[in-house]
């Protein structure tokens, strides 16, 4: 375990009261914003599903999974954050801890993250800086440990950054996925990691517990594929709405998320067969594509999107923070601690989609995910999204366009900010790719 | 008698494993969705085990069954290797104890295992030109006969029918040499080593040890003799070049797309088959593939992987999130 110095590398020493004022006012901000994000999505769905009534009430950060996981921790269980869906949740579940996710959307945040690293840096990275400086998010604040994966710049250094206030376990995945080298030393990784697991936990992972926790999240998975199959066809739930249930996965009780999804598809599939659908089935179906977008904050774009006039719907993503975090699961061929090590080894490194990788065989991992969900989906047109800062997937744009360009599907580059101030701006360029994509249906 | 006896008792054993068999399958397909087909080989391994045993009672020219593995090979890959032969099952039934135990296979790297399927050419051809050494050119009507038993100068051509030798024969079994004598017990290859290397105690240490060996191996390496044996020599191959391409009929197929390179192929496969996870989509070129097709059955992808015979698909990967609770 690392030893915690005193002394901060990075973070300022702030005034007790400048954090505690700080913090009031942006969560009072974010609570606003949480309100309003959901009363738009009901109001874009005047029929929106009742089962999305459960995904409101987790997606609050300061409300009653902020408290279960209070009174988990007061019961002596555990709490593991990561940064990145690398993080091999199986593990942790395994040792009976509660995993989730710390990424930051808050666009407030971002500003104070400024006072320690240039705006050059990924708004991503200094709005989860700005978070920890102000203690803003909970999950953050009760994680005992962080898993951090360095894959981009940013992240490696995020790590250290935190590491001024939080245990971080730090996992180095290779840059080339699909070497005999680069397995092994993922796999190396990952057996470390499950290591430090049991330290923290005092939980030894048997080969019984991590069989139910590799079944508990193919369960996971399996409610998940559903939902997203179910955004194949006509539309019947909105993008946003969708794109909450998937954030949630990482921040609920995957259990209780798996039978809440369930419930949910039971719903969506009645309404499909009455016809009832989200919106006008002729609306241009767009997939975007691109840096994740966290809640509540960064719910600008998808917004924009089933807001414009003409309309929009979001029928799938390829973003981590969404329609990839669940989508593959850990194959097991033979049940023993090894295999199942490998398994999770394999699901963590392979099947990633991440930008950071490249490949010695053409690296076409994001390239065909993106065809194949575009083909799925039927997704009339692609938005890429890019938030200033966030190298791998700027610099990823030309490939994907080509690779569209091919199959005649549009894309549209998008770069924004974590900030309030370019919506009207958005909104112009968003409709106008709407407006060029409604054109293409009538046409 | 001691045969005729054995040959009842063996009957009995069989049909009762069958019935069992039957049983499992019809509860496995009804809960597991990642093992139904694993468990429709099993039974079919169990039933070609019968029909060999029950051909090798009638004095059936073996080289009737030589040139059934080949044509059989030659239109579909070593579907024989997967779904047929004996010892392959005797490898399959090794593995399913260490999965009992607990113990996970070793692996072999990419580049060992490469090098032993290049040898499994070598020894193959060295077992074919043999005959043509020793004077089998001279063509006389007894030689005509011996061609058909695989006797005399054709005798070599028996090492590509060993690994169908069941574990109890209708003859003298060959583990005679170990003690069995008048027992029809016997052992894949254990009749070449009796008949190539005939010293009183040496043959016996031989076979002790040949027998000792292949189980160790497969203990550790999953169907560890199928990566070299010459028996599983393969036309599939000829996949590769354009003017064979009409041969084989039996492909397994990949959809690129579909692919999220999560690995599990790769890792489910008993002989280390490494191009179904790399290759770049359609028909998967490898001779080394046994056709067992656990990993279209493992693949979590519908419709990635696909088994298409005469360009119809009759099998393929499907979304089998169900976890099972069995094993
Ligand atoms: S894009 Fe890659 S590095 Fe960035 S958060 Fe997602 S998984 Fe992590
Ligand atoms: S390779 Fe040889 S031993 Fe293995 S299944 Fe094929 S014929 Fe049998
Ligand atoms: S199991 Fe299927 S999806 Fe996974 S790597 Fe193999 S072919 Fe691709
Ligand atoms: S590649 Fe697939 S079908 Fe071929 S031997 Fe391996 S698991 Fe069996």
């Amino acid at each position: 375990m690392k030893s915690q110095s005193a002394e901060k590398k990075y973070l300022p020493d702030m005034p007790q009261k400048e954090v505690e004022e700080l913090n009031a006012s942006v969560k009072a901000a974010s609570e606003r914003i949480m309100a309003d994000n959901i009363e738009r999505m009901k109001k874009t769905d005047p029929n929106r599903p009742a089962a999305m009534q459960y995904f409101d009430e987790v997606s609050n950060f300061f409300g009653m999974r902020q408290k279960e996981i209070q009174e988990a921790k007061a019961q002596g269980r555990k709490v593991i954050g990561y940064l990145c869906v690398f993080a091999p949740i199986e593990l942790i579940l395994a040792a009976d801890a509660i995993p989730v996710r710390v990424n930051s959307g808050w666009y407030d945040t971002s500003k104070l993250g400024d006072r320690i690293v240039p705006v050059e840096v990924c708004p991503v990275i200094r709005s989860t800086i700005g978070a920890k400086m102000i203690d803003l998010s909970p999950y953050l604040e009760l994680s005992d440990a962080v898993i951090s994966t360095l894959t981009c710049d940013g992240q490696t250094k995020l790590s250290e950054i935190l590491s001024d206030a939080k245990q971080m376990w730090i996992m180095t995945p290779p840059r080339v996925k699909d070497s005999a080298q680069s397995l092994h030393l993922w796999k190396e990784e990952i057996k470390a990691i499950k290591t430090q697991i049991e330290k923290l936990t005092g939980n030894k992972i048997t080969p019984k517990k991590l069989k139910e926790a590799i079944e508990t999240m193919q369960k996971a998975t399996k409610a998940f594929r559903r939902l997203q199959d179910l955004r194949k066809g006509n539309p019947v739930i909105m993008g946003r709405d969708a794109m909450l249930v998937n954030q949630m996965s990482m921040w609920d009780d995957i259990k209780r998320w798996t039978k809440k999804t369930e419930a949910l598809c039971d719903e969506l599939e009645k309404r499909a067969e009455k016809n009832e659908w989200a919106c006008p089935p002729d609306t241009p179906r767009v997939i975007v594509t691109g840096t994740p977008m966290f809640w509540p904050d960064n719910w600008k774009l998808p917004t924009l999107i089933e807001e414009a006039t003409p309309q929009g719907i979001l029928v799938g993503d390829e973003l981590c923070s969404s329609d990839r975090v669940l989508y593959d699961p850990v194959g097991i061929d033979e049940w023993t601690m090894d295999d199942m090590i490998n398994g999770i080894a394999e699901r963590y490194l392979m099947a990633s989609t991440c930008p950071c990788f490249t490949s010695k065989d053409g690296n076409e991992d994001r390239v065909n995910w993106l065809l194949n969900k575009v083909k799925d989906t039927k997704a009339q047109g692609v938005i890429y999204y890019v938030i200033r800062g966030c190298m791998l997937y700027a610099m990823e744009y030309s490939r994907v366009k080509k690779a569209l360009d091919k199959v005649d599907i549009p894309v549209y580059y998008l770069d924004t900010e974590y900030t309030r101030e370019d919506v009207g701006q958005m909104k112009t360029r968003v409709e106008a790719f709407l407006e060029m994509l409604s054109a293409r249906v009538d046409f | 008698m001691y045969e005729a006896l054995l040959g009842t008792i063996f009957a009995a054993i069989v049909a009762i494993g069958l019935a069992l068999a039957g049983v499992l399958i019809i509860t496995i397909w009804k809960k597991d969705r990642t093992r139904k087909l694993s468990y429709l080989r099993l039974f079919i391994q169990v039933v070609s085990l019968v029909g060999i045993f029950i051909s090798f009672t009638m004095a059936l020219w073996l080289v009737a069954f030589f040139l059934v593995i080949f044509a059989v090979t030659l239109f579909s890959g070593r579907f024989f290797c997967g779904w047929v032969c004996p010892f392959g099952f005797y490898m399959d039934l090794i593995a399913m104890l260490r999965k009992k135990l607990g113990i996970r296979y070793w692996t072999l790297s990419d580049r060992v295992n490469g090098a032993l399927n290049r040898l499994r050419y070598v020894i193959a051809a060295a077992i074919l030109v043999s005959p043509l050494l020793v004077g089998a050119l001279t063509i006389t009507p007894a030689s005509q006969i011996q061609f058909l038993f695989l006797r005399g100068p054709y005798h070599s051509l028996n090492l590509f029918l060993s690994p169908l030798e069941p574990l109890i024969v209708p003859w003298t079994g060959a583990l005679a040499n170990l003690g069995f004598v008048d027992w029809s017990f016997s052992y894949p290859y254990t009749r070449d080593i009796v008949y190539y290397i005939n010293i009183p105690v040496v043959t016996s240490v031989l076979i002790y040890i040949f027998i000792g060996l292949t189980l160790v191996s497969t203990f550790m390496y999953r169907r560890f003799w199928c990566r070299f044996c010459p028996t599983g020599i393969t036309l599939a191959a000829a996949n590769r070049f354009k003017a064979f391409k009409w041969a084989p009929v039996l492909h397994i197929n990949k959809t690129e797309e579909k692919c999220t390179k999560c690995g599990i192929c790769k890792r489910v496969c008993p002989v280390q088959v490494t191009e179904v996870y790399e290759q770049k989509g359609g028909d998967i070129k490898t001779s080394m593939c046994l056709n067992c097709m656990r990993c279209v059955e493992m693949c979590p992808y519908e419709d990635c992987l696909k088994v298409n015979l005469g360009g119809k698909t009759v099998f393929h990967s499907r979304n089998w999130l169900e976890p099972s609770n069995i094993e």
